[in-house]
């Protein structure tokens, strides 16, 4: 009895090292968020301070607004998603059932776009987009997220068709279902869970990706992710700003990761536990 | 109604790779039969069905519904209703949902298809279960739901995989009997793919049996019982099989265990055979074949025996009343029109 106590205590304290360590850069963020900039710099650090709204209402409606960069990121990430869904679903579908010449090779392709330092192909992809116009736009930016979004997608998706018993299909088709009808009303409607999921993973990467949007990006479309470097510069750092920035830009993503909290977890486990995931 | 539900196969072939699950298959099924395609796993019966369905290409011959060649139409237009081993229900559709499924892929407007589905459901006692999902249903309750699907579009023929495989045994014997009268009831020709000799046999106005790709023999299940006509199928049709013997044949006459029993072939000189005996054929007599009790299997109304023949396993079937002892010696017979020739070498009846 006490051993099992001890241990559940032991536990806990090590998940709560663990929860600091993660909480800690998000609690330091909104405090300083929070703060003045007087109160910023103060040394030892306060933890009791009158809160202000000044730097929020400074990145969003200030000289400096980082609201389109906030609409260049919705922009960017909404169309990534959108359009790697619409041709994600068909390709996994086609990947997991229909058989045909190369099927294995092309899996495997998939598959190692995604093991790809991506340093490798920055410099190739910029020189790509410059020679056809397409730097900082938003059909470049996307074309590229693409590239590494929808291989991503498609795998993540075809476990979750693979799930589907073939008789199933067999079964609409003898109903009188054609292969697309039978797609649409039988199979997609029981990979919901696994097309929630992936359209919150493809979203978040997109969202969070900094390194092709630093290079691939300009003064037209600036995603959020490096718009917040405006506030760093050679003489100072705006913190509270800097703060402001980052909790705005992390919101969200920590609203979608609540309301989706349930797909994504049962979504990472389907490939361990057959069948577990849907339903 | 006459050319309703008629099916031929022609010299229907199947090959995968280098694997010949079905080699040149040749028979007809009538209107409005109950056909089983017998066999045991992997003796093509299960491909049959699923050539017969289109859900498979034969690599040769033809099949003929109603006598027009359909061997290159699509599963989804030779107007045939199947019910899966898996039962393959909709789960994101309530029942009512997955029974009205065919009739809105086939066209059916709304008010044809409420009254369509209420009486498939009640066909199959499934009215209260309407509303629900597959998922919240029993085994038996999900294979009604998989019958109704496929009887509500009145389709020409109604195939059957196994269907009953997935239930318990009580609710097996229950929805084996239903299933009869059901098929009766619509008159629609269905044929069944089971490897359960028994379920075939009682289910079935006619069988085909299958093995290794092969149709051995076609018949009622009472011509296949009562005339096996290979060692094969004397081995898979019956429960406990026939006991296969091997002998010596001297005009008319077998010897085993020493012992002599007259059948009732005519053929005329010397030479090995294996004998078939019913284990419900044997009897006790006072001039018969000495064996041993070695195990009883008490089975309440009948007792299996194992008996111990001069080294040869021979089971019978006895009722209750003349159950003997392990180890007692008994006397065993058959009468001559009960034993059954086979050639040890092409495996043929004799």
């Amino acid at each position: 009895m006490t051993g099992k106590r001890l241990r559940i205590i032991a536990v806990m304290a090590v998940s709560l090292i663990f929860l600091l360590a993660w909480a800690f850069p998000i609690l330091w963020s909104v405090l300083n968020s929070l703060k003045t900039d007087q109160d910023v710099l103060a040394y030892p650090p306060k933890l009791l301070f009158a809160p202000t709204l000044d730097a929020y209402r400074d990145v969003l409606f200030g000289s400096s607004s980082i609201l389109p960069n906030l609409v260049s990121s919705m922009i960017i990430s909404v169309g990534t998603t959108i359009i790697t869904m619409v041709m994600a679903v068909p390709a996994a579908y086609a990947l997991a059932r229909l058989r045909f010449r190369g099927k294995k090779a092309a899996g495997f392709y998939v598959l190692v776009t995604q093991m790809l330092p991506p340093v490798g192909i920055i410099i190739p992809y910029f020189m790509i987009l410059r020679n056809i116009g397409w730097i900082d736009t938003y059909q470049g930016i996307i074309l590229i997220y693409l590239s590494f979004s929808l291989p991503f997608a498609i795998w993540l998706l075809v476990s979750y068709f693979e799930d589907i018993p073939f008789e199933m299909e067999e079964a609409a088709y003898l109903d009188g279902a054609s292969r697309m009808k039978t797609l649409w009303r039988i199979i997609i409607p029981q990979v919901r869970g696994g097309i929630a999921v992936t359209v919150v993973f493809v979203f978040l990467n997109a969202w969070n990706e900094f390194l092709f949007a630093v290079v691939l990006s300009g003064n037209t479309v600036r995603p959020v992710t490096v718009a917040m470097f405006n506030f760093v510069s050679v003489e100072q750092t705006l913190w509270t700003k800097l703060a402001a920035v980052s909790v705005l830009a992390m919101l969200p993503v920590i609203i979608l990761g609540v309301v989706a909290q349930k797909h994504i977890v049962k979504g990472l486990t389907v490939g361990a536990v057959k069948g577990g995931g849907r339903r | 109604m006459s050319g309703r539900g008629q099916v031929s196969f022609r010299n229907i072939a199947r090959t995968y790779g280098n694997f010949a699950a079905l080699k040149g298959v040749d028979f007809d099924i009538r209107e409005g039969e109950f056909f089983a395609l017998l066999g045991p796993s992997g003796s093509g019966k299960s491909t049959t069905l699923r050539i017969l369905a289109g859900l498979d290409a034969p690599t040769a011959g033809q099949v003929l519904i109603d006598g027009q060649d359909v061997t290159a139409v699509d599963a989804r237009d030779r107007d045939i209703a199947m019910v899966f081993q898996s039962y393959a229900l909709y789960p994101h559709m309530t029942v009512a949902q997955n029974i009205a499924f065919p009739l809105e892929m086939s066209g059916h407007s709304k008010a044809e298809i409420g009254p369509a589905v209420h009486d498939a459901a009640r066909k199959v006692k499934i009215e209260h279960l309407l509303d629900r999902k597959p998922g919240q249903l029993s085994g038996g309750q999900q294979q009604r739901v998989a019958l109704a699907r496929a009887i509500v579009r009145k389709a020409k023929l109604f195939l059957l995989d196994e269907p009953l495989s997935n239930l318990d045994a009580k609710l097996r014997l229950e929805t084996r009997a239903e299933l009869k009268k059901l098929q009766r009831a619509l008159g629609v020709t269905a044929v069944y793919v089971t490897h359960d000799q028994e379920e075939a046999m009682t289910l079935a106005d006619r069988m085909a049996v299958f093995m290794g790709g092969e149709i051995q023999q076609i018949g009622t299940p009472a011509e296949v019982f009562a005339k096996p006509n290979s060692i094969d199928i004397a081995g898979f049709i019956g429960n406990p099989p026939m006991n296969l013997i091997p002998a010596r044949y001297v005009d008319g006459d077998v010897t085993i265990g020493g012992h002599r029993l007259k059948t009732d072939s005519t053929l005329t000189g010397e030479r090995d055979v294996v004998v078939g005996l019913r284990p419900g054929a044997l009897r006790a007599a006072s001039d018969g074949v000495p064996a041993r009790v070695d195990l009883i299997e008490d089975l309440g109304d009948t007792a299996i025996l194992d008996l111990d023949c001069a080294g040869t396993l021979l089971r019978m079937r006895v009722s209750d009343i003349e159950i003997p002892n392990e180890g007692d010696t008994i006397k065993v017979t058959a009468r001559p029109q009960d034993v059954h020739l086979f050639d040890p070498a092409t495996k043929a009846r004799l």
